[in-house]
């Protein structure tokens, strides 16, 4: 399968064995981001990287996990709990002037948020690159919610991302 | 007797403790995570759980309202940043601002508001979503179960406490949170590893005081 290096910054200790080895000089980059253009494909840096730092990803994702609609449902249902808590806390947050109170309520947007957010990958979600991600944007820029919606977005991303698995 | 903390999963054996459980003062805390002594279930005591009642689906559960539509697309942003795509996250993230910014109402919201939710989210939420991910044998759904459960007993637990000790529980403790399951530990450190996804604690945030 055809794939591209990529390369965890935080993992990454700067060795540059993967500067000795890329024979494209794609590994060696001003920003550290191996450069998609020169990157073959080849695997030599990931094979030399001391740290595990360089993942080879496929070019062309896999179709995600299927998800029966029970699933989905369910799942989103619980994400919408945890919408509305996110949402009660900023305002709770919003209005409070006591410190303890401020950073609880703050500290629990944030946890509702990150839990949502995991919900909502395991209701189908998963990928940028998925079918389900892509109708969404097209049915918001078919569609918008309101007048100011940033329509523009939508339409970069559609332009930007390619669809794994669409029909 | 044995005691296991429900967030942890922390063991405390009065076999192997100079205090028996029972003895134990009522602000006592898990070691581990911090959770309140009522947290903990005597071993034996957990019983068969009678089966679950069958979850029936609302057509509405398909439909996403803006604080959802906001937390899919910072995911997506998530997603696009995990795998090196910085203009998607860019843009992603536009569509989630806006869509939180959109979600605000401000209606009035309350402590008790909040624990109104968690103790559905406990109480019902996560049996249903157990039952059906058992059944659709859908192991990503039951872990992200298993983790929120987890961390909404956790939430729930802090509330409690703040509820019944008001500013002097956090008064001189900092708030951490962790980035990849959403845990909420008080303390003046992370601990080391999250108690409930194990991941290492450089993937805790501290909760920062609100600027000047
Ligand atoms: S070999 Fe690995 S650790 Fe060394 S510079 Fe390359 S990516 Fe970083
Ligand atoms: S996979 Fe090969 S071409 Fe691509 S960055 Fe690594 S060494 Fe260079
Ligand atoms: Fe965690």
């Amino acid at each position: 399968m055809k794939s591209y290096a990529v390369r965890n910054l935080r993992l990454c200790t700067k060795d540059c064995l993967c500067l000795y080895v890329c024979p494209t000089g794609a590994t060696d980059t001003e920003d550290s981001i191996i450069d998609v253009d020169k990157c073959t494909g080849c695997g030599v840096c990931a094979e030399s990287c001391p740290s595990g730092a360089i993942t080879m990803m496929p070019l062309q994702l896999p179709p995600q996990q299927h998800k029966t609609e029970k699933v989905t449902a369910v799942l989103n249902l619980m994400s919408q709990s945890k919408a509305e808590q996110e949402k009660a806390a900023l305002q709770i947050a919003k209005e409070t002037e006591k410190d303890g109170l401020y950073r609880l309520m703050m500290a629990f947007a944030r946890s509702n948020r990150i839990m949502a957010e995991d919900l909502l990958r395991e209701a189908g979600y998963m990928l940028p690159q998925s079918s389900n991600a892509q109708d969404l944007l097209k049915s918001l820029i078919d569609n918008p919610p309101s007048p100011d919606f940033p329509v523009e977005s939508a339409k970069k991303l559609l332009e930007l991302i390619p669809c794994n698995d669409c029909r | 007797m044995k005691y296991r903390c429900n967030i942890c999963g922390y063991l405390y054996d009065d076999s192997r403790q100079e205090v028996p459980f029972n003895e134990l003062p009522d602000s006592w805390t898990c070691p581990l995570c911090m959770a309140s002594k009522s947290q903990f279930t005597l071993l034996e005591e957990k019983k068969e759980e009678k089966p679950a009642e069958p979850v029936s689906i609302d057509e509405d559960a398909f439909e996403l309202s803006a604080g959802q539509l906001s937390a899919l697309f910072s995911n997506l942003a998530r997603g696009a940043e995990k795998q090196y795509i910085p203009a998607a996250q860019k843009e992603f993230t536009v569509l989630s601002e806006w869509f939180l910014k959109a979600a605000q109402d401000n209606s009035p919201a309350s402590i008790e508001d909040l624990a109104e939710y968690l103790s559905n989210d406990i109480n019902k939420g996560y049996k249903d979503i157990d039952s059906i991910a058992t059944a659709d044998s859908d192991r990503g759904a039951l872990r992200v179960n298993v983790w929120g459960d987890k961390v909404t007993r956790m939430l729930s637990n802090l509330l409690e406490r703040y509820q019944s000790e008001g500013e002097d529980f956090l008064l001189n403790t900092e708030v951490w949170v962790c980035t990849a399951c959403g845990f909420i530990y008080p303390g003046d450190e992370p601990p080391q590893i999250c108690p409930v996804c194990k991941v290492q604690d450089w993937k805790f945030e501290k909760q920062e005081r609100r600027k000047a």
